[in-house]
């Protein structure tokens, strides 16, 4: 049953990969002709002529996709136009950047936003102003909130490096600008979930049985809200990923979301699709790991036990 | 969600739609007016009865206020738009696949799924680069993030609702599928619509500023919140106010729409979903 | 690709962990755009890339700030022929990796210029019509061109010579990203989309470049560049604009301008609406707004009014720049015929000010009737408009930040590439042509004198101003820009 279930999930996963291909390949190709970015005005049409050949873009659109998903499978996205390098090297060398980003952000998320969330679902004034309080950090656009730190941590206070990237003290700002609206978020989740368990028989069951009010709260009802925390957290990870692109451009930061930005002003296509490409794979990868997950920490299944 | 908090966010969804309604009336000079020799002026709150820039001027002297109060009516629209064009395609689909399912909602979870899977400004951007640009592609762009939270929620409000004996019966009656789902499945969702479209509508307002910050936004020529956050971050040090006033209006407007529909929420859905 | 995987991810957890603090020696310069290549013969822009090629190869003439030409690897050339020229190279040079600098290495980078993919971004070929490069002896390169090419100099100076063993030997997408040139820095690492680093070359022949350690930095925010300046994590900070250079003033930098060459304007499409074909109504246009005004308010008085598509010291010191005159603009307008008519003014983000120049002349062409609409246009698609000619009305563009003529003027002749507007007077056409074909001296300048004044009562731009080219310096480095974008830190020194 559980290895059917893994199967099951494997081919959806694999679906939506496909999804991902042709959604990626058909956008890049309608942006436009790459020649003319590709070379400089000032280029013969012999090189046009010969640059186009040379990329397949003479050929019928449908063998350029069957082309593209070939390669693809086998690692190989085509050489970048701008970079002049294998595309996957290039997404793979910037992924490290974007993920530690990412994964700060999210690290932080989930330290900072259960707790609140915990708290919130707790009523009381606190909890109306945690409220408040996320809602404005959803309110917030993430850009916006990074120049503002800029300008006065780094700018005005010189407390930390404005931009770049290198030790800790590059990722403080860039990180907490990204965790804040995931934070909001998993607060909010986390706090909804809380008050529906804690009304929930088995917590009055466990409450009964003379069980600490702490442990009642922080071990019972939390692991009862960890299944759609972890399904959110798997979604809030691609959103993390999705925002990055603007705290990357405020920051400096050298990941996938600056590369995309730079391709797309250049009209590098195989560049484009690679990124997009790449991060739909490690997103539809996260997503199958946190449902399997999920199986395992089905408060349910805990009960059982 | 407390009361207050809904009145809140009614309140400041009210004052940003007034003032967009009512721009010509309420901003105190044209958005477009320039004046070369008034430029990067601070927020000055002059004598009394004898307001000047407010808010402040812009690179070629217009008046930051003004353009403010004008930039309301795209984000407005914009959010208002993607919102409702996202509730139409979110909704048909989901009520399809909630009611048919099989192989209906084999095909929309499928296209849930791919459309969560993309990194979506990365995607928007591609699109937006291809589509050029402008007003009606923006707003189809956004309505692309958001048809899948409709979806989503009225799939799973669909699935439990065709079980229910209203619905059987109306089946057992001879009800055809498409007056089933007019008539009596999409009043059913329309509560829990009404709540998705007020946070996709904020989440609409946000994305848009976020494309106009990578340079795809509506149009940089018009005066939107966005495009005026873009202009101002390369005068941050020298006129803070060209980026943070748009921010903060921006800020506002999503925070009411985020209050209003968590207390729609709490009033309009039945307990625990 | 597993290899390659871990590789590049080996390299950047590496970058993460070894903490990124340049020696404090380094002279860090921050730049918007990323590097996208090293490779020799794909220099896509100015700055970044280019000012890095000029620091890692040499080319055999460099062009110095003024336009005229610094013998570099050639030490002497001559003209046997109005169609041949002969190189003699400068002895005992070493590439970074030892090899020896040869006719033969000339060639052969010479040659890879003329191939695809590098011919799209190398001109050398195309500009002179060359024909054929030879080696006359182990030090002597001869070019041949089809017809007398009064400009070989120009280009040879954007024609770099690579190691030829380790050009010849290493795959092309490794060339771009390991450079092995002779000029007066060494590659050291490149961490994409982050930092080019170089070192000084102990053994060049110009001597040791006084700044040993140089890094170019990618910091796509203006306002991030100029707070890292004040801060002192960066000395060099190029292409600001005239509203940001009082954020490069602070007790550890400054703001340096010099005189720029870019031309800026607003070009009239000959192929878009009629009106911008009947030469009073450009005339009109150009009379129709305050350029004056427009370089005092938003340049900052920084810009010089352009009086001339030539750049001076070349320009005819009779012409003057179009007045403001709005009656007569109206006159013009109206003896024209073409009245009222709707125009667009197309722009993308390529110059910092374009969209506020362009609001601005929208401005004033509304006051002269006209309904004039700013468009802003996505990079890529503006790039792609201006080569295909299909602006509908007006657009912003910059152009030739360069001393030369001849180079100058023939961008405005009917069939060149670079023609965006697509002006075409065949009495003009023939003046250059004559003038590039005649190799004496007073009769070549004569001729361009009446192209140049053709050229300017024509009008196929609304002409603005030489972009300021402004950069932000810290105190310690010793250093005067280029008016035309590059970098030339070997230039440079630490001050103390």
């Amino acid at each position: 049953m559980r290895g059917r279930t893994i199967l099951l999930r494997c081919v959806q996963a694999l679906a939506v990969l496909l999804g991902v291909s042709v959604a990626s390949f058909a956008v890049a190709h309608a942006t436009g002709d790459p020649v003319t970015l590709l070379l400089s005005p000032s280029a013969s049409d012999a090189a046009r002529t010969a640059m186009r050949a040379h990329l397949g873009l003479d050929r019928p659109v449908t063998i350029q996709y069957a082309l593209f998903l070939q390669h693809a499978l086998g690692g190989d996205f085509g050489q970048s136009f701008i970079y002049r390098q294998g595309v996957a090297g290039l997404v793979l060398a910037r992924l490290p950047a974007t993920l530690i980003l990412a994964g700060s952000a999210f690290a932080i998320a989930l330290c900072v936003g259960m707790p609140l969330g915990v708290l919130a679902a707790r009523g009381g004034m606190a909890a109306a102003m945690l409220e408040l309080f996320s809602l404005a950090g959803l309110a917030v656009p993430a850009f916006w909130l990074g120049l503002m730190l800029v300008l006065l941590v780094a700018v005005e206070l010189r407390a930390l490096p404005v931009d770049g990237y290198g030790g800790l003290s590059h990722l403080v700002l860039p990180a907490l600008t990204l965790s804040l609206q995931g934070t909001a978020r998993l607060s909010r989740l986390v706090a909804s979930g809380m008050r529906g368990a804690l009304r929930a028989d088995y917590i009055r069951t466990a409450r009964a049985r003379g069980l600490s009010e702490a442990r009642v709260v922080w071990v019972h009802a939390l692991r009862n809200v960890l299944v759609p925390v972890v399904t959110m957290a798997a979604l809030e990870l691609g959103d993390l990923i999705s925002s990055a692109v603007v705290v990357e451009m405020v920051f400096a930061w050298p990941g996938i979301g600056r590369l995309a930005v730079a391709a797309l002003q250049q009209r590098d296509f195989p560049l484009l699709q690679g990124t997009v490409f790449i991060a739909g794979l490690g997103f539809v990868i996260v997503n199958l790991l946190a449902d399997l997950l999920c199986a395992r920490i089905d408060p349910r299944i805990g009960l059982a036990r | 969600m407390r009361p207050w908090l809904g009145a809140i966010g009614g309140v400041l969804l009210a004052m940003t739609a007034l003032l967009a309604v009512a721009a010509p009336l309420a901003a105190p000079y044209r958005p477009t007016q320039i004046n070369l020799r008034a430029r990067l002026q601070p927020p000055d709150w002059g004598a009394p009865g004898r307001p000047r820039h407010l808010l402040g001027t812009d690179n070629v002297g217009r008046d930051v206020l003004s353009r403010i109060i004008w930039g309301a009516r795209i984000s407005v629209s914009v959010g208002a738009a993607a919102a409702g064009l996202g509730a139409v395609i979110g909704t048909t689909l989901g009520l399809c696949a909630g009611f048919f399912g099989g192989r209906t909602d084999a095909v929309v979870s499928w296209l849930i799924e791919v459309q969560l899977a993309f990194p979506f400004t990365l995607f928007a951007i591609f699109l937006l680069a291809a589509l050029g640009g402008g007003f009606v592609p923006v707003v189809c762009v956004l309505a692309l993030a958001t048809w899948v939270n409709f979806a989503r929620v009225v799939r799973s409000q669909a699935m439990s609702l065709r079980a229910q004996d209203f619905i059987l019966a109306a089946q057992a009656v001879g009800v055809g599928p498409v007056r089933l789902l007019r008539r009596h499945l999409l009043p059913a969702v329309l509560p829990s619509v009404i709540v998705v479209a007020s946070f996709s509508a904020a989440q609409a307002v946000l994305t848009e500023a976020a494309l106009s910050f990578l340079g795809v936004g509506v149009d940089p020529t018009i005066p939107s919140w966005g495009a005026m956050l873009n202009l101002g971050r390369d005068y941050l040090s020298d006129a803070w106010w060209m980026a943070t006033f748009p921010g903060l209006a921006i800020a506002l407007t999503v925070l009411g729409a985020n209050l209003l529909g968590g207390w729609l929420g709490a009033r309009l859905e039945p307990r625990g979903s | 690709m597993p290899n390659l995987t871990r590789r590049s991810l080996g390299l950047a957890v590496g970058a993460w962990t070894a903490v990124g603090q340049p020696p404090p020696q380094a002279v860090v310069i921050a730049t918007d755009e990323d590097v996208s290549t090293l490779d020799p013969h794909l220099i896509r822009n100015n700055h970044p890339v280019g000012s890095l090629i000029w620091s890692l190869f040499d080319s055999l003439v460099r062009r110095r700030p003024d336009g005229t030409h610094e013998p570099r690897l050639a030490i002497a050339w001559d003209q046997p022929s109005p169609t041949t020229w002969q190189f003699h190279l400068r002895p005992g040079v070493l590439f970074h990796n030892g090899e020896a600098l040869d006719a033969a290495s000339v060639v052969q980078s010479f040659e890879r210029m003329n191939r695809a993919p590098f011919n799209g971004e190398s001109q050398l070929w195309q500009q002179t019509g060359l024909v054929s490069v030879a080696a006359a002896g182990p030090l002597t390169v001869a070019l041949t061109t089809a017809a007398p090419c009064m400009t070989m100099l120009y280009w040879l100076e954007e024609a770099f010579v690579g190691a030829p063993r380790h050009l010849a030997q290493t795959p092309p997408e490794r060339v771009g990203a390991q450079p092995v040139g002779s000029g007066p820095y060494r590659f050291v690492e490149w961490q994409q989309g982050e930092r080019v680093v170089l070192a000084a070359n102990d053994t060049y022949w110009g001597g040791v470049p006084p700044v040993r350690r140089a890094v170019f930095r990618t910091v796509p925010e203006q306002s991030s560049r100029l707070a890292e300046l004040r801060a002192g994590s960066v000395d060099l900070v190029p292409n600001l604009n005239p509203d940001s250079a009082s954020g490069a003033v602070s007790a550890l930098s400054r703001a340096v301008q010099v005189p720029g060459l870019r031309k800026m304007h607003l070009g009239f499409s000959q192929n878009g609406i009629a009106p911008l074909r009947d030469r009073r109504v450009r005339q009109a246009l150009n009379h129709a707004v305050d350029v004056a005004t427009m370089i005092e308010t938003l340049q900052r008085g920084m810009g010089t009014q352009l009086a001339s598509v030539l750049n001076p010291p070349n320009n005819d010191p009779g012409l003057t720049p179009y007045a403001y005159d709005a009656a007569r603009a109206r006159d013009l307008l109206r003896s024209s015929g073409h009245q009222g008519f709707a125009v667009e003014i197309a722009f993308d983000a390529k110059y910092p000010d374009s969209q506020e120049s362009c609001e601005t002349v929208a401005a004033y062409l509304a006051d002269a009737g006209l309904q004039a609409q700013v468009v802003a246009y996505e990079s890529g698609h503006f790039a792609e408009t201006l080569r295909a000619r299909a602006f509908p009305g007006l657009y912003f563009y910059g152009f030739a930040a360069l001393i030369e003529p001849l180079v100058e003027l023939v961008i405005f002749t009917s069939d060149a590439v670079d023609n965006a507007s697509g002006y075409d007077n065949p009495e003009f056409d023939r003046l250059v042509k004559t003038a590039s074909a005649t190799s004496a001296e007073a009769p070549r300048r004569a001729l361009l004198r009446q192209a140049e004044r053709l050229v300017w009562a024509d009008a196929p731009w609304l002409f603005l101003w030489h972009l300021p080219e402004i950069s932000g310096i810290a105190r310690r480095l010793i250093y005067q820009p280029r008016p035309d974008d590059y970098v030339e830190i070997y230039r440079a020194r630490l001050a103390g």
